[in-house]
């Protein structure tokens, strides 16, 4: 008969040493319980992470991973540093942003120019029975990426990933004014230049007219 | 005026869109849009705009998440990277403490006595018997401490103060006859020196400590003017000492080393019957 073994590491990493002996031996116990936790909470929003950074770096799919992976990564290294509040989800997006603007910046100060703006337009699927056909998308998502970065970042934001105005303006680290004029202007300019693709062509002639007149 | 019946702005009517107004407020929106018919037009677009915007987003951003982007795997990776850290650092840590253990062990060598080969102990026995040599083999009147034709006394004082039984080697059959012995203070113990003298009055010493570990071979050293030979055996180091050329020397060693190693075929004194006086 094998009496039961004690367990020793329920607890341990609370105390000093414990800690001490997390660190050393990384994350892979550093976090004990919290490690289930760390992937339930961040997993659900990768999806919206990612359209994000597609947004961001105008559809470039491999970079928008990369940026995502850069994200992720910071993420677990500063897990004990998330908001108190327990917005994951802003959290994520306002570390995905700083990490690409700090890139973009790097990118600059090199001599670099932006991506170009080009959407990946081979792999679009069509989205069946909807409204708008892959062709649709492919010339919205164009359009899109020619907006300025500070439109796409609130358009998508606060269109497509459903944050609030006052969640958009601190992932942005901007004024909730900024973001409500930021929205209007992208989606006033979004608008014109889609004008006639979505709303057919006698809208287009008579914004045309509006114009010239 | 109620809240309900403040102006409508631009903001209300991107929050109707996206979802954000108050409920109080959407009549007064709704009334406001209906009277502005080019405004409730642009706003129809932009709220069709942002429906076109998520379904190609969701298009875009659409299947599995890559592997690389799992949270298990990221972690797995970053455990790697610092268990690679880790790893650099203590073989960091090794090598610094290696250093200063080879360092440590090699600071008897690196005096005069590096060009020696040898280590510590050979080192140390060597330059010993050679001073040693060189103080005592130039007296006239008190080359020994016991005199050769007291051999048995001296042999068993001697053995007796070294702990362990010695043997003196008949150097005869290289012209060499014994003078006798003295007790030497050594680094941690005694020390014997046996003096041995030709028909040339050339004299050699042969110089012996215990409590050395290991054999080793012949190892030849000169200084001043006097080489010697050492070597170790059966727990004894010896090292046998004149002014005289290295092929003698070593003919003397192997003598000495013959007739007291096991190994070598062996002319033992046997112990003198009766105490030392």
């Amino acid at each position: 008969m094998i009496a039961a073994t004690p367990t020793l590491a329920a607890g341990a990493s609370d105390r000093p040493a414990g800690r001490l002996l997390s660190w050393l031996l990384g994350s892979r116990s550093s976090y004990g319980d919290a490690m289930p936790d760390q992937a339930a909470l961040i997993e659900p929003h990768i999806p919206g992470l990612r359209r994000f950074a597609c947004a961001l770096l105008h559809g470039d799919r491999h970079s928008a991973d990369d940026l995502v992976q850069d994200c992720l990564e910071r993420a677990l290294s500063r897990w004990h540093l998330r908001w108190a509040e327990g917005d994951v989800r802003g959290w994520l997006y306002t570390i995905l942003y700083n990490r690409f603007l700090s890139d973009q910046h790097r990118r600059q100060r090199r001599g670099m120019h932006d991506a170009a703006l080009e959407v990946a337009e081979a792999e679009l699927p069509g989205v069946e029975g909807g409204q708008y056909s892959a062709l649709a998308h492919r010339d919205l998502l164009r359009a899109f990426a020619v907006l300025p970065e500070e439109q796409r970042s609130v358009l998508i934001l606060i269109a497509v990933e459903d944050l609030s105005y006052e969640e958009a303006a601190r992932v942005l680290g901007v004024p909730i004014g900024t973001v409500m004029s930021r929205l209007s202007r992208g989606r006033e300019r979004l608008r014109y230049l889609l004008d006639g693709e979505m709303n057919g062509g006698q809208r287009r002639r008579s914004a045309t007219l509006t114009r010239v007149g | 005026m109620t809240p309900a019946d403040r102006p409508v702005d631009e903001d209300e009517l991107h929050a109707q869109i996206d979802g954000r107004l108050s409920p109080h407020r959407a009549a007064a929106v709704d009334a406001h849009l209906a009277a502005h018919p080019g405004t409730q037009e642009r706003f129809s677009q932009y709220a069709e705009q942002r429906q076109a915007l998520r379904a190609a987003f969701a298009a875009q951003a659409a299947g599995p998440i890559p592997d690389r982007l799992r949270i298990a795997r990221i972690r797995e990776e970053r455990w790697h990277r610092r268990y690679r850290q880790l790893a650099q650092i203590a073989a960091a840590v090794s090598l610094l403490i290696l250093g200063g253990v080879a360092g440590w062990a090699v600071r008897d060598v690196t005096g005069p006595l590096a060009a020696t080969g040898v280590g510590t102990v050979a080192g140390v026995i060597t330059a010993d018997a050679i001073a040693a040599h060189r103080i005592y083999s130039v007296e006239v009147r008190h080359p020994v401490e016991v005199n050769a034709d007291q051999e048995t006394h001296l042999v068993q004082w001697l053995s007796k103060r070294l702990g362990r039984e010695l043997t003196v080697p008949d150097l005869s059959p290289a012209g060499f006859r014994l003078m006798g012995g003295r007790l030497l203070p050594a680094e941690d113990g005694p020390a014997a020196q046996f003096m041995y003298e030709n028909g040339s009055s050339e004299r050699l010493t042969l110089y012996l400590r215990v409590g050395v570990g290991g054999e080793t071979a012949f190892r030849y050293h000169e200084e001043g003017g006097i080489g010697a030979f050492y070597w170790s055996d059966e727990g004894f180091g010896y090292a046998i000492a004149a002014k005289a050329n290295r092929d003698l020397l070593l003919r003397i060693a192997e003598l000495v080393y013959k007739q007291t190693s096991p190994n070598g075929a062996r002319a033992k004194i046997p112990p003198p019957p009766g105490k030392p006086s």
